[in-house]
C-alpha cells in the first residue's frame, strides 16, 4: 500500500511539473510574438486616384509602438458578407502599406465601401486587423482667373441611395497653397465649411509669392471626415505675386558653380608652394643619383 | 687621439651591429605575429567585400548617422599621424639631440597611419568608385575637397620624410647584404640599392640630403597642422551642435598631437622591447617624451574646457540638447571617464617624475590612445544623432547608433593592417636612423673633448694665477666650483 502511495504522489507531481512546463513552455511561444496594430487612412488625390494607407506598429522591447518595417498587409473588400483579398503589400521602413484603390470597388445599399487589413500569420508579430467604411464624394473647386477678389469655391457633391448627386452640407474644407517642398495654409484661418448647396468659400490673402509668371497652386482638402476620409482637389490661379530671382542668390553657396576667386587664390597659393617644394626636392634626389654614379665612374 | 677616433668607431659599428640585426632574422615570434595580423585584417576585408556587396546597409549607420565608426577611426588616425612628422620635425629643428633613435618609429607611424586612415572615408562610401568623381567634378569651395588635397600632399611629404634619413641606412643595407642566397634576399638586395639611389656618402650627397631634409623639417610642419585643422573643417564648416565651433582647428591639432605623442612613445616602447635598443631609447628618452606628452596633455586640457565650458554656458537650443546628453545623458558616463581617466589622470601621472617611468608611461599612454580613439566617436556621433528637424517617423533604431559586427571588422582589420605594414617594415629596414645615431655618438664624444679641453684651460689659467690645479677628471665632478 505504501508503496502505490509513493507512487500515486510520484506520478502526481510529474503531472504537476509536466503542466508547469507546459504553461511556462507556452509562455514562451506566446512571448515570442509582439503586439501590432493597424491604424488605416483613406486618400483619393486631385488626380482622382483613391489610396488605403495601412500605418503597421509593433511593440518594441520598450513596450511602445513603433511603426515597423517588412510586415506583410493583407486588404480585403467586404463584399456584402464575404471577404474579397485585394492585395498582400508589405510595409515600407516608414511602417506603411500604401494600397491603389481599382477604379470600381463593391459597395454596400448605402453606397459605402468597406476595406478590411489584416496582418496574418505573420513570424514576429500577433495578428491585427482594421477596416475603414466611406463613401465617395465629388470635390470640385472652380476660380474666376480674373476675379480681383480671389475668391476660390468648392462644392461636395455624394450619391445617395437612389443614385442621385447630392451636395452635402457642413464639411470642413482647408485651403492650402502648394510650396516646393510640401503645402502652406493658405491664411491664418484656412477653413471653411460647406452650406446647405455644398458649397463653400475661400478669399486667397494678396501677399503670397508664386512662380516667376504670379502663378500658384490653390489645394482644397478635405481631412479626416468620417464619411469621405481625405479628399484633395487642386486648382491654377494666377493671383500670386511674380518671383523675380535674384541673378545671383547664393554668390557663396556650395553649389555655385564657380568658386570664389580669393579661395581659389589662396589654396592655390598654399598648395601650390608645398608641391613646388615637393618637386624641388624630387629634383635634388634626382641630382643626388646622378653624384653617386658620377663618383661611380671616377672610382 | 687615435685610441678615441678606435672607441667611436667600434661604437658605431655596435651601432650597426644592433640596428640592422633584427631585419637578418625572421624569428617564429614574428612569423606567428604576422599570421595572426593576416588572419584579422582578412576578416576585416571579407567583412568589406560583404559591404561592398550588399550596400551600406549592413553597417549600422542610417540617414540620421551617417558618420559612424569609419569617420571616428578616420579622424582618430590622422590625429595619430601628427605624432611622427611633429615630433621628429620639432626636434629636429630645435636640434634636440636625444631625438637620434627615436625619429624613425614616429615618422613610420606617420606614414602607416595616414596610409590607413586616408582608406577609412573610402571605406565610409557606399560606392567607392565615385571617389574618382572627387576628381572630375570636385569642387574647391567645399571643405571634403581640402580635406583630400590636404591629406594628399601630407601623405607624399610624410612619405618623403620618412624616406630621406633612409637613403644613407639603405646605402649601408645595400653594402652589407652580401651575396644574397634566397630570392627573398635578392629581392632585399633590389629593394635596398633601388631606395639608395647611388648612396656613396660623398660631400655633394650629404649637402644635397642635409639641404633638403632642412626643407622638409620646415615645411612638413604647417602641412600637418594644416591637414589636421582642415579635417576639423569638415565638421566646424556645418552648422550643426557641437561641430559649430571656432575653436574646432587648435582642439583638433591639439588633440592629435596629443594622443599621436603618446603614440609614438608605445611605439618607442614596442621596438625598444622586441628590437633589444635598451641602450640607445633609454629611460631618459621616456622622461623627456613624458614631458611633451604632459604640455600636450595641458593644451588639450585647456582647449576641451573652452570646447565645453563656452557654450555649456550659454546651453543655446540645439547645443545644449546635445550638451544634456553628454553631461547627464546616455553618453555621460563615456564622456566624464574620457574627461578625467584620459585627461585629467595623465597629467596627474606624467606630473610625477615616477610616473614617466617606462611602464607607467606605456600604460598612461595606451589610456591616452584608447581615450583619444573614443573621443572622435563622441565628437562624431552625438552630433548626428541630434539634428535641428526632430528624428520621426522612421523605424525605432535609427534614432540610435552602435557599430555593429561589420563596422568593428573592417576597422579592426584597418588597425591589423597598420601593425602588419609596421612589422615587414621593421623587418626590412633598420628601425633606428643609423648615421643620425652615430652622428650623435661623435657629437657626445666631441663634447667630451671640447670639455676637457675646457677643463683643462681653466685649471692651467687657475695654476698660472697661483690657485690650486684640479685635475680634471675631479672637476668634472664638481661643476658647482666657480673658477675665475
Amino acid at each position: 500500500m505504501k508503496t502505490v502511495k509513493i507512487n500515486k504522489r510520484i506520478i502526481m507531481a510529474n503531472i504537476i511539473l509536466l503542466a508547469i512546463l507546459n504553461l511556462f513552455c507556452l509562455n514562451v511561444i506566446a512571448q515570442d510574438k509582439s503586439a501590432s496594430s493597424i491604424q488605416l487612412s483613406y486618400y483619393k488625390k486631385a488626380d482622382k486616384t483613391r489610396t488605403i494607407v495601412a500605418k503597421v506598429k509593433g511593440k518594441n522591447e520598450d513596450k511602445k509602438f513603433v511603426p515597423v518595417a517588412n510586415v506583410k498587409v493583407n486588404f480585403y473588400f467586404q463584399n456584402k458578407k464575404d471577404e474579397q483579398l485585394i492585395k498582400g503589400i508589405a510595409t515600407d521602413m516608414s511602417g506603411n502599406a500604401e494600397l491603389v484603390l481599382p477604379k470600381i470597388v463593391p459597395l454596400d445599399d448605402e453606397n459605402y465601401f468597406t476595406i478590411i487589413a489584416k496582418i496574418e500569420n505573420d513570424s514576429k508579430y500577433e495578428d491585427a486587423d482594421e477596416q475603414v467604411h466611406y463613401t465617395d464624394a465629388s470635390f470640385n473647386i472652380k476660380i474666376d482667373p480674373k476675379d480681383t477678389s480671389r475668391l476660390a469655391t468648392v462644392e461636395v457633391t455624394s450619391i445617395d441611395n437612389k443614385g442621385k448627386e447630392v451636395p452635402v452640407k457642413g464639411v470642413e474644407v482647408t485651403f492650402y497653397v502648394q510650396r516646393l517642398f510640401g503645402i502652406m495654409p493658405a491664411s491664418e484661418d484656412p477653413k471653411v465649411t460647406t452650406d446647405k448647396s455644398g458649397e463653400a468659400e475661400f478669399n486667397l490673402p494678396k501677399d503670397i509669392a508664386g512662380d516667376t509668371l504670379g502663378n500658384l497652386t490653390i489645394v482644397a482638402r478635405i481631412e479626416d471626415n468620417a464619411q469621405f476620409g481625405n479628399i484633395e482637389t487642386k486648382v491654377s490661379a494666377p493671383w500670386a505675386i511674380a518671383l523675380i530671382p535674384e541673378k545671383n542668390p547664393f554668390p557663396r553657396a556650395l553649389w555655385e558653380p564657380k568658386a570664389p576667386p580669393i579661395l581659389v587664390i589662396t589654396i592655390s597659393t598654399l598648395f601650390g608652394g608645398v608641391w613646388f617644394t615637393y618637386f624641388f626636392m624630387f629634383w635634388k634626389l634626382s641630382r643626388i643619383k646622378k653624384d653617386g654614379m658620377k663618383s661611380k665612374v671616377k672610382a | 687621439m687615435e685610441n678615441e677616433q678606435d672607441i667611436i668607431n667600434q661604437e658605431i659599428a655596435q651601432i650597426q651591429e644592433d640596428c640592422l640585426r633584427p631585419t637578418r632574422k625572421w624569428s617564429k615570434g614574428t612569423k606567428l605575429w604576422i599570421g595572426c595580423l593576416l588572419m584579422v585584417a582578412g576578416w576585416g576585408l571579407y567583412a568589406y567585400i560583404h559591404q561592398l556587396n550588399a550596400g551600406l546597409g549592413v553597417t549600422a549607420m542610417r540617414n540620421y548617422v551617417s558618420w559612424g565608426l569609419y569617420i571616428s577611426t578616420f579622424v582618430f588616425f590622422i590625429g595619430i599621424s601628427h605624432s611622427g612628422t611633429l615630433v621628429s620635425a620639432i626636434l629636429r629643428i630645435t636640434k634636440q639631440e636625444w631625438r637620434r633613435p627615436i625619429t624613425r618609429s614616429a615618422e613610420l607611424l606617420t606614414f602607416v597611419s595616414l596610409l590607413f586612415g586616408g582608406i577609412m572615408p573610402i571605406i565610409d562610401l557606399g560606392r567607392p568608385d565615385r571617389v574618382l568623381n572627387l576628381v572630375f567634378f570636385g569642387r574647391i569651395q567645399s571643405p571634403l575637397m581640402w580635406d583630400v588635397i590636404s591629406i594628399c600632399t601630407y601623405f607624399v611629404g610624410s612619405t618623403v620624410f620618412l624616406y630621406l634619413p633612409m637613403i644613407p641606412d639603405m646605402a649601408l643595407c645595400r653594402d652589407r647584404l652580401v651575396g644574397p642566397k634566397s630570392r627573398f634576399d635578392k629581392f632585399r638586395k633590389w629593394l635596398y640599392t633601388f631606395m639608395a639611389i647611388n648612396w656613396k656618402g660623398t660631400k655633394e650627397q650629404w649637402h644635397k640630403l642635409e639641404l633638403i631634409m632642412t626643407i622638409m623639417t620646415i615645411i612638413i610642419i604647417p602641412v600637418a597642422v594644416s591637414v589636421h585643422t582642415v579635417v576639423s573643417y569638415i565638421f566646424a564648416m556645418t552648422l550643426r551642435p557641437g561641430w559649430n565651433s571656432t575653436v574646432f582647428g587648435p582642439y583638433f591639432v591639439a588633440g592629435a598631437l596629443y594622443s599621436g605623442s603618446a603614440g609614438v612613445i608605445l611605439g618607442m616602447a614596442a621596438f625598444r622591447k622586441f628590437y633589444g635598443l635598451q641602450k640607445y631609447i633609454t629611460k631618459r628618452h621616456f622622461d623627456l617624451m613624458g614631458r611633451i606628452v604632459l604640455a600636450l596633455t595641458l593644451i588639450y586640457a585647456y582647449l576641451n574646457l573652452n570646447e565645453y565650458w563656452i557654450p555649456a554656458y550659454k546651453m543655446a537650443t540645439g547645443e545644449g540638447h546635445l550638451l544634456k546628453d553628454l553631461f547627464y545623458g546616455d553618453y555621460s558616463k563615456v564622456f566624464w571617464t574620457l574627461q578625467f581617466g584620459t585627461v585629467l589622470l595623465p597629467i596627474i601621472i606624467m606630473s610625477i617624475p615616477r610616473g614617466r617611468r617606462p611602464l607607467p608611461l606605456v600604460i598612461t599612454c595606451i589610456i591616452i590612445v584608447i581615450g583619444a580613439w573614443v573621443k572622435r566617436y563622441i565628437i562624431v556621433v552625438p552630433t548626428l544623432l541630434h539634428p535641428f528637424m526632430p528624428i520621426q517617423e522612421v523605424p525605432n533604431d535609427w534614432a540610435t547608433y552602435f557599430p555593429n559586427w561589420v563596422e568593428f571588422s573592417v576597422t579592426f582589420g584597418c588597425l591589423a593592417g597598420i601593425f602588419l605594414v609596421i612589422t615587414i617594415f621593421a623587418k626590412l629596414f633598420p628601425m633606428m636612423a643609423v648615421w643620425e645615431v652615430a652622428d650623435g655618438v661623435v657629437i657626445e664624444h666631441d663634447k667630451k673633448a671640447a670639455e676637457e679641453i675646457r677643463l683643462k684651460r681653466e685649471a692651467n689659467r687657475e695654476l698660472s694665477n697661483g690657485g690650486t690645479l684640479i685635475p680634471p677628471e675631479n672637476a668634472a665632478l664638481k661643476p658647482e666650483v666657480k673658477l675665475i
